[in-house]
């Protein structure tokens, strides 16, 4: 027991400064929310690292941004932290909107205080489901659609016209796709509704849909390679030659084409989904005014819209961003008016039933 | 000669500073040091004297950190997930109140959905935890018995190396290897064996030799220990004795090293429980593991994370029960062995 009397001061700072620092811990967020800085949970790339850079020289405000990739994930992380959250802006698709506001997750958004509002489509900021409750809730940054890639040295452009190349035998085991996307489009597919509003007063029919769907799946899940989460990987797997076509968001598979990899991709003539994905302010961000700040300087020019497409893929949401991009990126980022007459936006409205029965037969279809 | 002369004059001339500056610093205008004045203080003397009085009081005091930690930082999340396994919702909305319920863990037993991940994890980490034992022990052999002790550290650090990177990382690395464009096909292909490459990725394959590549450390270091500790005389005698090198194995070595292998045994078997990266990125659509399926409890937006906790639970539970008989097991095999 000498050791610790001989070692008795050394204990004893240390203990004082740990319990300085435990009871200082209450006044750090504070702390932390008062200093010039701007919480931001977004996609990877979404935020381009040059006007991110200009933006902290400019203003003096710190951007700190945390990577996400899943809509849900980020749903659990923000309803975790709810009421006082630590992020001041998060990216939140159109047609999940509904969720974060009954759960009090995003402040209305007050596009007053956003003089380069404006210089966004209005295709985009006046859409029917940018209005919820009389409010706007984010700034629109970016559009893409639920796609059909295909790998052009293996797969031809008239294959590729119907979503049916992908459960052919011809290409087993060379297909992936995100299986929760999958119901959606399965459902449009065979002539439903798969954002199912249609279904609303009917649920019996919506749960019958998705069996329907379900039952389909498990019935190619032969078929296919791997069930995949994330656009990396689906680069990875045509990079790898591990698959020939698989369904995939457009932002990926843009960064291929741009890249020179022989991949193309489509909106196959029964349809697919579209989405917006915006920049919303959390309800009760610590740093609300700076968040207000980094938007209006993101929305200022048409460049910064463009350099994002040219970063992520994805199609901008600015007036004129396609100005500055190259042909190859117009290319990548631009679907044909046939295609596009088969493209329909998500929608939220019937999201807490769909959800309900699709995400069950996600599982059963991974464990069939 | 002329250096060691400038060293003595250079050491000379610090010592007298040094020495200076020792008288200045006994100098009646110093002031005393900051902890100087605290420990002179009467109330710092009686609490050391409170805290210090008994053996038992100091020991308190040195367990009370690392107690604290374990409660906080290991047992704590654990307790957690429990409390949140119980709760009919979670997280739990603005304004809206939670209730205690058992229906999470009903879930498990009601659908037989849930129940073929969990029984796939189970097949999988007991036939790879055997597949690992039987891959490393004659690497743990050689290193143990046939290299010589000056060699077995340098050996160690080889084996050792991939494991400074993260799980993460050699998991893409296996990607890189076994992908349709991967090492392994290119070799094949370039000595004529295949024309098309053989998709190993995606596939219980792929997933069972990134489990086996990633435990594999963990088998060995323990088989390693145990076999290392055994005398060679005992081989020897063995020997002497007329038994031939199979009979050696399993009648003396094998023995004597079940307390490796039961805890190679168990930390392999535990490991591969929990795996979830390594069956996310190299696994297909049938080889979806407990894991994954508990994941997506807590990745799918709304309030689902009490499934998912008591998922974990359920996994925890059957594992530590299935750990706990295999110890018992092992521990009366092993005292059958030294019999």
């Amino acid at each position: 027991m000498k050791p610790i009397n001989t070692s008795r001061r050394k204990f004893l700072g240390t203990a004082a400064a740990a319990s300085t620092v435990f009871a200082a811990t209450p006044y750090i967020r504070t702390a932390y929310a008062d200093t010039g800085e701007v919480n931001i949970w977004t996609y990877d790339s979404f935020v381009p690292e040059s006007f991110r850079k200009q933006f902290e020289k400019d203003t003096g405000i710190k951007v700190n941004i945390r990577l996400v990739d899943d809509q849900g994930k980020q749903f659990n992380l923000l309803a975790a932290e709810a009421p006082n959250p630590t992020v001041d802006i998060v990216t939140v698709a159109g047609h999940r909107f509904l969720q974060f506001i009954d759960s009090e997750l995003l402040a209305p958004m007050d596009s007053d205080r956003l003089s380069n509002w404006g210089n966004l489509n209005p295709i985009y900021t006046e859409s029917d489901w940018a209005t919820i409750n009389g409010h706007k809730w984010g700034a629109p940054i970016l559009s893409g659609a639920e796609i059909l890639a295909y790998n052009t040295d293996l797969v031809s452009a008239e294959e590729a016209r119907s979503w049916d190349v992908l459960f052919s035998e011809k290409y087993k085991q060379q297909t992936a796709y995100i299986i929760q996307d999958m119901m959606s489009i399965v459902m449009l597919y065979k002539g439903y509704d798969g954002n199912m509003v249609e279904y609303l007063d009917d649920p019996e029919k919506a749960a019958a849909i998705v069996a329907e769907a379900r039952d389909f799946l498990i019935d190619k899940k032969d078929l296919v390679r791997k069930y995949y989460d994330g656009g990396a990987e689906i680069q990875q797997m045509f990079i790898n030659q591990d698959i020939a076509l698989g369904h995939a968001w457009n932002g990926p598979i843009a960064k291929l084409i741009n890249d020179g990899f022989p991949v193309d991709m489509t909106i196959p003539k029964e349809g697919s989904y579209g989405f917006v994905y915006t920049l919303n302010i959390a309800n009760n961000a610590p740093n609300a005014d700076n968040a207000y700040t980094f938007l209006n300087a993101l929305l200022a020019s048409s460049e910064i819209g463009a350099s994002m497409t040219s970063e992520t893929g994805f199609i901008s949401t600015y007036k004129d961003a396609s100005q500055h991009l190259s042909d190859l990126e117009k290319k990548s980022t631009s679907f044909t008016d046939e295609e596009l007459a088969g493209l329909k936006f998500f929608r939220a409205e019937a999201n807490e039933m769909k959800y309900s029965l699709v995400d069950p037969a996600v599982e059963q279809i991974k464990a069939a | 000669m002329i250096t060691d002369v400038q060293n003595q004059q250079k050491q000379s001339s610090v010592s007298s500073l040094a020495s200076e500056s020792g008288n200045a610093g006994q100098g009646p205008g110093d002031r005393i040091p900051f902890w100087g004045r605290v420990s002179g203080r009467r109330g710092y003397q009686a609490l050391v004297d409170f805290l210090f009085a008994s053996e038992r009081r100091q020991f308190a005091l040195l367990a009370g950190i690392p107690f604290i930690w374990v409660l906080t930082q290991h047992l704590g999340p654990v307790l957690q997930m429990l409390y949140v396994s119980f709760l009919d919702a979670y997280p739990v909305a603005v304004g809206a109140q939670t209730h205690l319920t058992l229906k999470h863990y009903l879930l498990f037993f009601e659908e037989s959905v849930y129940r073929m991940p969990f029984l796939r994890t189970m097949t999988y980490s007991f036939a790879l935890t055997f597949a690992t034992l039987v891959i490393v022990y004659p690497v743990a052999y050689f290193l143990a018995r046939h290299v010589k002790r000056q060699n077995q550290l340098a050996f160690l650090l080889l084996l050792l190396i991939p494991f400074w990177v993260g799980e993460i990382v050699r998991t893409f690395a296996i990607m890189i290897l076994l992908g349709n464009n991967g090492a392994v096909n290119l070799l094949l292909k370039s000595l004529g064996f295949i024309d098309r490459p053989i998709p190993f990725m995606y596939t219980g394959f792929s997933v069972s030799f990134g489990v086996i590549y990633l435990t594999s450390l963990y088998m060995l270091l323990p088989l390693y220990s145990a076999l290392e500790k055994i005398p060679a005389s005992y081989s020897e005698a063995a020997s002497d004795l007329g038994a031939g090198a199979w009979t050696r194995f399993r009648r003396v070595t094998l023995p004597l090293s079940y307390e490796g292998v039961a805890s190679g045994c168990t930390l392999v078997f535990l490991m591969s429980t929990g795996f979830y990266a390594a069956p996310v990125l190299l696994g297909g659509p049938s080889t979806t593991v407990f894991a994954e399926t508990i994941a997506g409890f807590f990745h799918v937006a709304g309030d689902r994370w009490p499934t998912g906790a008591a998922f974990a639970c359920i996994l925890f539970l059957a594992s530590l029960t299935i750990t706990a008989l295999f110890m018992k097991f092992m521990g009366r095999l092993s005292s059958r062995g030294r019999r």
